[in-house]
């Protein structure tokens, strides 16, 4: 019954971003090109180290196409669910605006993460299934519908661990003057899930792979369309997003304690 | 001397806003050591097996990067367009208009301060991790390099400023320049050489981005300081036509402000 409730609250607040979008359509379009260009820098870079390279820790091309399309598939969910909700939490704790959430009639996460969603982010995800789909074609790759089905499921664990990355870094707003270059944490973290889990060792391979999730979000996923089905790994990727999901939403609740209207 | 004495002003008060937010810079340098991080983990794995990569070794690469990271801190627009696009949208621009201040140079001497601030700090975090980048970094021998540099920064720091003024001032005909400012970061983010060295390009598109005012705002600079502009002849080509794009880029911020201000609509007392 209280699942029912929040999806009638969600697909309200859909309904209004979509009125909100065909308010202004020049905007979107340019939005979208946007999210295509960063997509394209993203696999240029790919494209221009393999001019100089055969290989990244073992990865071939099409394989580190396949990873990279993986990151950015879960990046533009990211985008069309969540990125601007969270992306104005941070101005609204800091302008008191925030105050309009906790006056609403609703958990205050749901209605602070779910206000906002855009139709450019999702309108680049069939473009990033494009590039996986051209991908694992190049490689030869023919997955059985058990490898697709545990692929989708990765790529929702994924979306938890990178919606708690962000919350958790934005949530520091309540501590901090302002989130003004917090967010950067994020994406200087989320550039780990574009590299091999080969190619860390030492430190890096303790902070990246196992203490933070950055690098298992794409590449576990990867690993199965290339390699099939690995439990160990399917464990490891469901426990790191319950784990991290919590202590992002701790975070947030114990900020919000701090908070302090800053309007008149 | 009077003239000087307001903009002296405003870079004081520049200083001081800017330190306001002392903490947001320092974790913003010290974020961006882990994607220095990154960038050591993909172009060492890329080197793998091979001593060079277009004629430039590993460490020449990282000092690329490195060196690319500190000039981002010194000389790149962080926020200034929104700052002026926030300024013109909440009329708060209304008081430049009635007083004898170029808002151009008032904004020029924010940007200077918020630079020497957001700079001083990151180099508090490269210099923890000194120790350990030290062993990574090349720099080149020759010294009319680092005599280049020096104007090649200042006129970096300078179309950087005029770009992100220029999509600031675009408030007087849109509504929202989000999107302007992402796509152009977008493009920077490439042809400034930040993804990675422009050399590394095809010699054809590598010659075509030599023309862009974006080759000027970051790589030009960089490539002086790492040895990847390899002779003197080379770099006066970059100094010229970066000191083209200086002007031109001034003279197109200048009639944006004079065409805007046609079409802006000062409201309330």
């Amino acid at each position: 019954m209280r699942l029912l409730h929040y999806l009638r609250l969600w697909l309200a607040c859909m309904r209004y971003s979509v009125i909100r979008t065909l308010m202004f359509r020049g905007d979107f379009i340019m939005w979208s090109l946007v999210e295509l260009f960063w997509m394209a820098v993203n696999l240029g870079l790919i494209g221009v180290i393999y001019r100089h390279t055969d290989s990244i820790a073992g990865w071939n091309q099409w394989e580190m196409t396949l990873l990279v399309g993986t990151s950015l598939l879960i990046q533009r969910l990211l985008m069309g669910f969540f990125w601007t909700n969270l992306f104005e939490m941070g101005r609204n704790v800091r302008s008191g605006a925030f105050d309009f959430f906790i006056a609403q009639p609703g958990p205050l996460l749901f209605m602070v993460s779910t206000r906002k969603i855009d139709l450019d982010g999702f309108l680049n995800v069939p473009i990033a299934l494009g590039v996986i789909i051209y991908a694992a074609r190049q490689l030869g790759l023919d997955p059985g519908a058990a490898q697709i089905a545990v692929y989708a499921l990765f790529i929702v664990c994924g979306l938890a661990i990178h919606y708690a990355t962000l919350l958790f870094f934005i949530s520091l707003v309540f501590w901090l003057q302002s989130a003004k270059g917090v967010e950067g944490g994020y994406f200087g973290l989320n550039e780990f899930s574009r590299l091999p889990r080969q190619a860390l060792s030492g430190v890096a391979s303790v902070v990246f792979v196992y203490a933070l999730p950055v690098t298992i979000v794409t590449n576990v996923p990867a690993s199965t369309l290339l390699h099939g089905i690995d439990w160990t790994s399917t464990v490891w990727l469901v426990s790191a997003a319950v784990f991290w999901w919590v202590l992002a939403v701790t975070l947030f609740h114990v900020g919000v304690r701090r908070y302090t209207s800053a309007s008149s | 001397m009077a003239s000087f004495a307001k903009y002296r002003h405003a870079f004081l008060i520049g200083l001081q806003s800017n330190l306001v937010y002392r903490w947001n810079f320092a974790v913003r340098a010290s974020f961006s050591l882990v994607h220095l991080a990154y960038v050591f983990i993909l172009w060492g794995a890329a080197f793998a097996g091979q001593t060079s990569v277009a004629g430039f070794d590993l460490r020449q690469t990282l000092t690329y990067f490195i060196v690319m990271l500190i000039l981002q801190f010194f000389i790149s627009a962080m926020n200034e367009d929104y700052e002026v696009s926030e300024e013109i949208r909440n009329g708060l621009i209304n008081q430049f208009l009635l007083k004898p201040i170029n808002y151009f140079a008032y904004r020029f001497s924010i940007f200077a301060a918020a630079r020497l601030v957001s700079g001083s700090l990151a180099l508090l975090p490269i210099l923890i991790a000194a120790p350990f980048l030290y062993h990574y970094v090349s720099l080149p021998s020759a010294g009319w390099t680092y005599v280049a540099a020096v104007p090649a920064l200042l006129m970096s720091a300078c179309i950087q400023f005029t770009l992100a003024y220029c999509f600031g001032l675009l408030t007087f005909w849109f509504l929202e320049i989000q999107s302007f400012v992402i796509l152009s970061l977008a493009i920077e983010t490439v042809f400034g050489g930040q993804v990675f060295p422009l050399d590394l390009l095809p010699r054809w598109l590598y010659e075509a981005s030599s023309y862009l005012p974006y080759y000027y705002q970051m790589y030009f600079p960089a490539a002086l300081l790492t040895g990847r502009i390899g002779t003197p002849e080379e770099a006066l080509r970059g100094l010229v036509i970066q000191l083209f794009w200086v002007f031109a880029l001034y003279g197109v911020a200048q009639l944006l402000w004079t065409r805007g201000l046609r079409r802006h609509t000062a409201v309330g007392g």
